[in-house]
């Protein structure tokens, strides 16, 4: 908390904040999208958010953030007051978005440092339309319900008084604020935050400042208290509070800690102080509660209350952000990389040639280098698992493309979503959101038909697109599932005649189902014969092989006529440290993962067959496998000709499977994949280097890429 | 060796006064590549090292050396007189390796011989005569022709060393972007 107040700092807390609150508002209103209208809850979730939203831009001067967030707030404030009946539920839901897709927006240009300069009039008077509409349908059946303020309660808290050290003051704080102020209670909020930073403890009355808009008329009325817990002086006190345009006068009063404790001593809540003053005089442990107080959501009339009193440690986030800290990416990264050549220093000293001299006692060394491999490993699972992030949040962006297609072309669908909790390495899910998108648009816009076609096959009318997530053996499978028409085989296998695609020499009938589906990914190939808005240039599934191919992904397709289609991506787990067996070839050591390699076996030339164009094959236990020698394949020097003094890998890739020759075994361990700086052009069958234990360097190989 | 160390101190120091680029301006490293000194702007230069071990990358262009690790990163090191197409040599351990640093890819060039850290003005840097000394396949990574003194050093375009076949990649994207 050594964080100064300054803009700066609010301006990235004011971005976290408002969008996480907005991705919570689109999850939210996206699971309710076909429900009959929203639940009291969601209601009184939206108007908060919008308040807080209205109230953070405010201070932050973004006028059209808050302008738009005001409008919003009406809306759902009419909503929650007088309950109408009839509103168009899925017009809200677009208006709803609307908004937040306004509000992202500005913040992005916030971010990029350009000024929030987005025209709100519009959308303001969208919104303006819509209430008005929403108001007449109502009519006026409502209006003897006199509204009511929502207020918002903080979940009853224990707190235990901290023991107060000497050299600790008590400050009795009284600030007045200038009757014109504007959102006073964002101002006295500024200031809790303030002198959040010094505060052994901090009261403030009244306590919620933020969510409950009748603290306003109360710090008008009996002025903001506070009561501070602080070993700072009472100028310092002052110069944090600092005088400003807004405050009028403050007065500072230094106190015991017995009056301290005594909280604000002021009439409605007497008894409770009381009961707490006696409970504080027996230990400096005091233990405190609150009134009963009604739950979020229902409705309370406004009694007259001064100042209900909040304890607060030194910070006291919602109770779901507190298990979380952000963190930025790049550190993260650095971290992951110093990890790594710790990971590969610890192999330097371990292997290090000094300790082979013989007759060396390394007992001790030994066991402090298991203690230390075990640290070092530990530490390893514990980044990568920080590193792992669930996919929920790119499955609820694609939750709302489905809405957005969908609507836009008046197809019906519903989205299902399974195993969203799947976590993935954090690189790979920025690699796997364009492509996903780009899947979810096709599988909405191609895949699913339009109502009248589904009619017409005799299928229930609403289309429905899944999207699927599950480990499996080491690598993440995210599968798009749509129950549409399916590919038409025929009409790919013509477009990719047209395209010359074909080999001439070959029948049609010899291509397989999925060599033909895999056409559709080829750039510039799309079956549908008009653009839309959103596919149909042949863009897209070529881009979602790029980017799948650079994480070292693949993409499958499965489609039957009438049916559907499924697109599986299949994808690593984690980029960066993989199990690895390292064998040398001639001079050259390479690395291959651990998962792929089925079994390591020792051959003799009998097993062998020789084909007289140069392939050779090996018989094991009445298999027969293709042989590929890597020293032959790489054109290196000096390699093992004689299968009897090599090794062979059975290598499982893609459903198929190929037997690695090389000259020998050297060891397993983890390695920390680095990429082949990119000056070196792609090289068939290698997907990275890493740094070995003696500080050469091997290189990995990519058995999707020894197998073409 | 010591000449080889002061020159490694000297452009140490234009590094580290990299803010003062008039300090660098019209300073070029020269080595040694067959019979011809050749220049290269210092401020590329982002340091030289020891020769090292290799680990060899097959399938690439014979001039591609491999990848080595310098303090745990890992660089790609081209031979410079393969590249030039000239005869190549045996490395010894005179042999050293220059990380030049060209729009944040970072090569090492292997070269025969470090000569020095040479001053040219611009009025003494001559454009690449069009039929000149200089062999064929190298003209193209030359841009100009410096004198010092009675000797001249060919004054290298790093980015044409590193990349002869920018244009080509170039029109790949082109056509890839009309198809789309």
């Amino acid at each position: 908390m050594a964080e100064e107040f300054s803009t700066e700092g609010m301006l990235d807390m004011y971005l976290f904040e408002n969008e996480q609150l907005l991705e919570q508002l689109q999850d939210m209103v996206l699971e309710q999208k076909d429900a009959e209208c929203f639940d009291e809850d969601s209601i009184n979730e939206i108007f908060r958010t919008m308040h807080t939203i209205k109230g953070s831009s405010g201070i932050m001067m973004f006028d059209n953030i808050t302008a738009v967030s005001h409008k919003l707030e009406d809306i759902f404030y009419y909503l929650r007051e007088s309950h109408p009946d009839n509103v168009p539920h899925l017009e809200l839901v677009e208006h709803v978005l609307e908004v937040q897709d306004f509000i992202s927006n500005e913040m992005d240009k916030i971010r990029n440092g350009d000024s929030a300069d987005g025209d709100s009039s519009e959308i303001i008077a969208r919104l303006d339309a819509f209430l008005e509409k929403i108001k007449g349908e109502d009519g006026e059946k409502k209006k003897k319900e006199q509204p009511a303020p929502n207020k918002h309660v903080e979940p009853s808290q224990f707190y235990i008084a901290p023991v107060a050290s000497s050299a600790s003051r008590f400050y009795r704080i009284y600030i007045t604020f200038f009757k014109e102020t504007e959102m006073v209670n964002i101002h006295a909020y500024q200031t809790v935050y303030a002198l959040k930073e010094v505060a052994e403890d901090l009261l403030y009355s009244p306590e919620d400042l933020i969510s409950d808009e009748s603290s306003v008329e109360t710090i008008f009325k009996d002025g903001f208290k506070l009561l501070l817990q602080a070993q700072c002086s009472e100028a310092e006190v002052r110069e944090l509070i600092g005088v400003g345009y807004d405050i009028e006068k403050v007065d500072v009063y230094e106190c015991s800690a017995e009056e301290f404790l005594q909280g604000f001593d002021f009439g409605a809540d007497k008894p409770v102080i009381e009961s707490n003053v006696k409970k504080d005089e027996e230990g400096a442990q005091a233990g405190k509660t609150e009134q009963a107080t009604p739950k979020p959501g229902d409705f309370v009339v406004k009694s007259k209350e001064p100042g209900k009193r909040k304890t607060l440690a030194k910070d006291k986030p919602k109770a779901e952000k507190s298990s979380f800290i952000s963190v930025n990416v790049s550190k993260m990264d650095q971290l992951m990389d110093l990890i790594g050549e710790l990971v590969i220093s610890e192999s330097v000293v371990l292997q290090n040639p000094d300790l082979k001299v013989p007759g060396l006692n390394l007992n001790s060394f030994n066991k402090a280098a298991a203690q230390m491999t075990k640290i070092s490993t530990d530490l390893q699972n514990v980044i990568m698992s920080m590193r792992m992030v669930p996919l929920t949040n790119t499955f609820q962006k694609m939750n709302r493309i489905v809405f957005d297609v969908s609507r836009k072309l008046g197809k019906d669908i519903e989205f299902v979503m399974v195993g969203e909790q799947t976590e993935v390495d954090k690189n790979i899910i920025e690699h796997i959101s364009d492509p996903l998108m780009h899947m979810v648009r096709n599988a909405v816009d191609h895949g699913i038909e339009t109502n009248e076609e589904r009619k017409k096959s005799g299928k229930r009318e609403k289309g429905k697109v899944t999207l699927s997530a599950r480990t499996e053996a080491g690598k993440v499978w995210i599968s798009v599932i749509d129950n549409g028409a399916g590919l038409d085989r025929e009409k790919i296998l013509a477009k990719a005649r047209k395209q010359g695609i074909l080999d001439e020499n070959r029948p049609d009938s010899a291509y397989t189902d999925k060599e033909v589906y895999q056409f559709i990914t080829m750039p510039g190939f799309s079956t549908n014969e008009q653009i839309t808005e959103y596919s149909g240039r042949g863009v897209g599934m070529d881009v979602v092989i790029q980017n799948i191919q650079a994480i070292g992904g693949v993409l499958d397709i499965d489609s039957s006529p009438g049916e559907g289609s499924t697109m599986s991506l299949k994808i690593p787990l984690t980029l960066a440290i993989i199990d690895g067996i390292v064998m040398e070839t001639g001079n050259s050591s390479f690395v291959l993962e651990t998962g792929v390699i089925e079994q390591f076996v020792h051959v003799t030339e009998d097993m062998m067959i020789h084909e007289p164009d140069g392939e050779e094959y090996v018989m094991i236990r009445g298999e027969c496998f293709p042989v590929l020698r890597l020293g032959k394949w790489y054109g290196l020097k000096e390699y093992e000709n004689s299968v009897e003094n090599g090794m062979m890998l059975i290598v499982d890739v893609e459903d198929k499977k190929i037997c690695l020759f090389v000259d020998r075994l050297v060891n397993e361990q983890e390695i920390v994949v680095k990429p082949i700086p990119s000056y070196i052009k792609k090289v068939k069958g290698l997907s990275g280097c890493t740094q070995l234990g003696d500080g050469s360097i091997a290189l990995i190989l990519d058995p999707g890429g020894l197998l073409e | 060796m010591d000449e080889k160390k002061e020159e490694k101190d000297q452009a140490v120091e234009n590094n580290a006064v990299s803010d003062g680029y008039d300090e660098q301006k019209g300073k070029y490293m020269t080595f040694l590549s067959g019979n011809e000194y050749f220049g290269l702007k210092i401020q590329y230069v982002s340091e030289i090292i020891q020769f090292q071990a290799i680990t060899e990358i097959p399938k690439t262009e014979d001039y591609i050396k491999g990848l080595i690790n310098l303090r745990g990163k890992v660089i790609p090191v081209i031979d410079v007189r393969l590249r030039f197409k000239q005869e190549p040599f045996e490395y010894n351990d005179r042999t050293c390796i220059i990380v030049i640093d060209v729009k944040s890819t970072i090569v090492g060039l292997i070269v025969e011989r470090i000569a020095e850290v040479v001053e040219i003005k611009e009025e003494n840097i001559l454009p690449p005569p069009s039929i000149g000394r200089v062999d064929k396949s190298c003209h193209k990574y030359i841009y100009g022709i410096g004198k010092v003194g009675d000797d001249v050093k060919l004054l290298l375009d790093p980015e044409k060393l590193l990349n002869d076949d920018l244009s080509s990649l170039e029109q790949a994207s082109e056509v890839k972007n009309e198809e789309e």
